[in-house]
């Protein structure tokens, strides 16, 4: 169980605040996106989930974060790290250096902490196979593109097994393939207890993975409810956030007057197959097609 | 019309000995706005890179405003054709968002003042204008993409080569990229780019190429090719969410925007899970 | 030492525990110091140096990258001492005023042989051990992991970066940057690209920062290895055994001097 109440937080150097009361609460074992605009915020509130922030970055934070029952700031770096797993949004400084090979790389995190040998080899076979770079394992970090840099630092996070992953646009580098195996793999650990945070711009695989959805803008959470509920409300344009197009040609089709103003938006391909393939005339869709 | 950009039996193999261009051949003319689509690997950008010299042929020609690149260095050939790479850290450099979209217009001979001027109007397009005194590093990774934009947009070349202007963008960026295809296109330049995002690709660019293995595998009209269902498969391309929707639904008609959608809507039978492919 | 100049054979001697090759080097380094006549230097090259390279097939190698750096020091060494070696008076080749001297010869051989056994030892060393087992052998062996990590990082990052800086150029020469030909001037031209790639490599490190203690960088924890560094009791026994060789041989001669 993940808590913020009233956390604001201002820069360091310019003293000008990126997150002003905000009030967030995530339950154990679920999805949680958040999405908004870039600049918003997101990568900050990434931060304070893993407590990065005030250990790392200092600057003036105010308000309490409680992950398990725990205020991270009473916590040492490290015991919050063992807590909660971040994947930063730059792949390539995720990449330690400290290892020559992608095996390595994987381990590197889990030698650090003392896992035995056998452990260790488990994991990286295991991880590896999860997100399809077992070939990669002979390689060089650098010597990849981006995109499989970016697989090897999810990966790097996700042999750590921590309660909690917080992970700052991991699909940001990756083909549409590569984006849904990763959204695959992060419904899989959540069936294992793992509560994870995303912050992401996609709105059909949020749509899809994620139970609950909270929207950044304006220095603060502007919005939480269901996926269905946040990507077809509509003020996702004045919040920067993407709607599917599903989500926009039914917004069309309600300001023409061609469906009932009640009707509410599909968001997936199944909600708008069933919004568009009823008759105009006989029925609406019901309340019950939108999730 | 002009032709604006030729490859002609292009082969390209780089030095490791892989073959990432099979002998390519597509003229592209003023004013058309293509996008090459295809899975990670399929040449497109070792495709693109010819177009300013950044590669060379290793058979083939590549006819760039109607001469061919061979005897052009990358600097000549970027008055022509402006390309906005995918990683913008690798094209951002000075030290405020103004002096770098500066750079390019200097370089092709523009006086301080005009590039000033060109540098404010690019800004200006990608909705940057207030932040022109910046260091790159104080934007989001989003916001210097937009930058990377605006430093070509300034260099005012007649092609303009995007490789994936829309990865890692957040809504609003992917709008104003979208905008600026557009507006590039009404100009009667040529817009060549390269994406994952058959959305955008629909909306905004008349024309696919799908790549894989090195080769063309469909080019033409955006509805036409994205009709060739098993081509795409096999190309691993996905087809677009409301082209995908229009087919599942049995229609007729096969819209590319919201509003064609939304207009086809009015017209077509409705026949929940008819599906045509 | 990259990775690059690392030769993959296999061999028993890239088998070898890394610290173990390390006490080997330090050792000779210290022998051939201690006892400085050339043929000291010479027995270690014939009979240590290139039995252990053509076992770990790595003579051509060697000889080759070894060469590269030891001819012209050899050469110009040869050259100056020959020619200009205080003392010297035995002439062995006149040349109008030039003459070389066997006093100047000698001490050449003498300093030369030395030069060449430490490089040759090295050039093995760097040939035969990867350097990711080279600092993890260190680490298990007592070194810091932060130094470890300082080692490893920079020379990953190294081409890293250069190959970060090549893109840059690139990216420049797209946007109409004349990159010319003359050495000197493509400095200049570049150098207003170095100044903001230098300055995002220090950006960065906070954020590198946060990933590794992400990572458990800052563990007080006891660390594990994934792959386990060969070693062996005669090996243990060895990085005994050659640092008291290499004792031996400076105490042994200022002894005999006394005596």
């Amino acid at each position: 169980m993940i808590q913020l109440a009233d956390v604001s937080y201002a820069y360091p150097d310019s003293g000008r605040f990126v997150l002003e009361h905000v009030d967030l609460r995530i339950e154990p074992g679920t999805i949680t996106g958040v999405v908004g605009a870039s600049g918003a915020g997101k990568t900050t509130l990434a931060k304070i989930l893993s407590g990065f922030i005030p250990h790392v970055d200092g600057g003036q934070l105010s308000g309490s974060v409680v992950i398990g029952g725990r205020d991270l700031s009473g916590l040492p770096l490290a015991a919050c790290v063992s807590q909660v797993g971040l994947v930063i949004q730059n792949p390539f400084n995720q990449i330690s250096g400290a290892r020559y090979t992608v095996r390595g790389e994987l381990a590197f995190g889990m030698e650090n902490l003392g896992t035995p040998r056998d452990e260790m080899a488990n994991r990286v076979a295991e991880v590896a196979g999860l997100l399809r770079i077992t070939d990669l394992l002979d390689r060089s970090p650098y010597e990849l593109s981006g995109g499989q840099q970016q697989l090897v630092a999810i990966a790097s996070m996700l042999v750590l097994r921590t309660p909690v992953l917080v992970m700052d646009e991991p699909t940001s580098q990756l083909d549409p393939a590569g984006t849904r195996m990763v959204f695959g793999v992060l419904s899989r650990l959540r069936g294992t207890g793992t509560t994870i945070v995303v912050f992401e711009h996609k709105p059909e695989l949020l749509h899809a993975h994620a139970d609950r959805l909270h929207v950044l803008a304006g220095r603060r959470i502007a919005a939480s409810g269901s996926p269905g509920e946040i990507l077809s409300d509509p003020r996702t344009d004045q919040w920067g956030v993407s709607a599917t197009r599903y989500t926009r040609a039914a917004r069309l089709a309600r300001e023409q007057g061609l469906v009932p103003a009640e009707a509410p938006l599909p968001v997936s391909f199944e909600q708008a197959a069933a919004f568009f393939g009823w008759s105009a005339r006989t029925r609406p869709p019901s309340p019950e097609d939108a999730r | 019309m002009s032709i604006a950009i030729e490859f002609i039996d292009l082969h390209f193999r780089y030095p490791g000995g892989v073959e990432a261009v099979r002998g390519v051949s597509l003229t592209v003319s003023a004013g058309e706005r293509v996008a090459i689509v295809g899975e990670n690997g399929a040449g497109k950008t070792t495709l693109v890179r010819h177009l300013n010299g950044i590669l060379r042929p290793t058979s083939g020609t590549v006819l760039v405003g109607g001469a061919s690149t061979r005897d052009r260095s990358i600097a000549q050939l970027a008055a022509q054709v402006g390309y906005v790479f995918q990683n913008p850290d690798e094209q951002l450099f000075a030290s405020t968002i103004g002096a770098d979209v500066e750079f390019g217009p200097r370089n092709l001979g523009c006086t301080p003042s005009e590039a000033a001027a060109r540098a404010a109007s690019a800004l200006a397009t990608v909705q940057l204008q207030d932040q022109a005194g910046l260091h790159p590093h104080h934007l989001s990774p989003s916001e210097r993409k937009r930058v990377a934009l605006a430093g070509v947009l300034a260099m005012q070349t007649p092609v303009v080569v995007l490789d994936e202007p829309t990865t890692g963008q957040d809504a609003r960026g992917v709008e104003i990229v979208a905008g600026v295809v557009d507006s590039i296109a009404a100009q009667g330049r040529t817009v060549v780019a390269i994406t994952h995002d058959m959305d955008f690709c629909a909306e905004h660019f008349d024309r696919v190429v799908v790549m894989a293995d090195g080769l063309v595998q469909a080019d033409g009209d955006t509805r036409a090719v994205f009709d060739q269902v098993g081509t795409l498969e096999r190309a691993a391309v996905e087809p677009p969410q409301l082209l995908r929707l229009a087919a599942h639904l049995g229609w007729h008609a096969r819209p590319l925007t919201p509003a064609e959608f939304v207009d086809a809507s009015t017209r077509e039978p409705r026949d929940p899970g008819t599906r045509v492919d | 030492m990259t990775q690059a100049q690392f030769v993959g054979t296999g061999s028993p001697v890239h088998r070898l525990n890394p610290v173990t090759k390390l006490v080997a080097l330090l050792s000779i380094l210290v022998i051939v110091f201690a006892l400085p006549q050339w043929w000291v230097s010479a027995i270690v090259v014939v009979g240590v140096l290139l039995p252990a390279a053509v076992i770990a097939r790595c003579g051509g190698p060697l000889i080759a990258v070894g060469g590269r750096i030891l001819l012209p020091i050899v050469v110009v060494l040869v050259l100056v001492q020959g020619l200009t070696f205080p003392g010297g008076r035995t002439m062995v080749w006149q040349w109008g005023v030039l003459s070389v001297t066997s006093e100047g010869l000698l001490f050449a051989l003498n300093v030369g042989a030395r030069i060449v056994c430490l490089v040759l030892a090295s050039v093995l060393l760097v040939l035969t051990t990867h350097p990711g087992d080279l600092m993890s052998a260190l680490t298990e062996a007592g070194m810091s992991p932060k130094f470890s990590y300082i080692i490893s990082s920079t020379l990953q990052l190294i081409p890293a970066f250069r190959s970060r800086a090549d893109a840059i150029l690139l990216a420049q020469q797209a946007r109409g940057l004349a990159v010319p030909r003359n050495p000197l001037r493509r400095i200049g031209v570049m150098m207003p690209l170095l100044g903001p790639l230098v300055l995002g490599m220090f950006t960065d490190v906070e954020e590198r920062g946060t990933a590794m203690e992400a990572r458990g960088f800052g563990s007080t924890a006891r660390r594990t290895a994934l792959e386990a560094i060969p070693d062996s009791t005669a090996q243990r026994v060895a990085r005994w055994v050659m640092p008291l060789v290499a004792v031996a041989a400076v105490v042994v001669p200022l002894v005999w001097e006394v005596l």
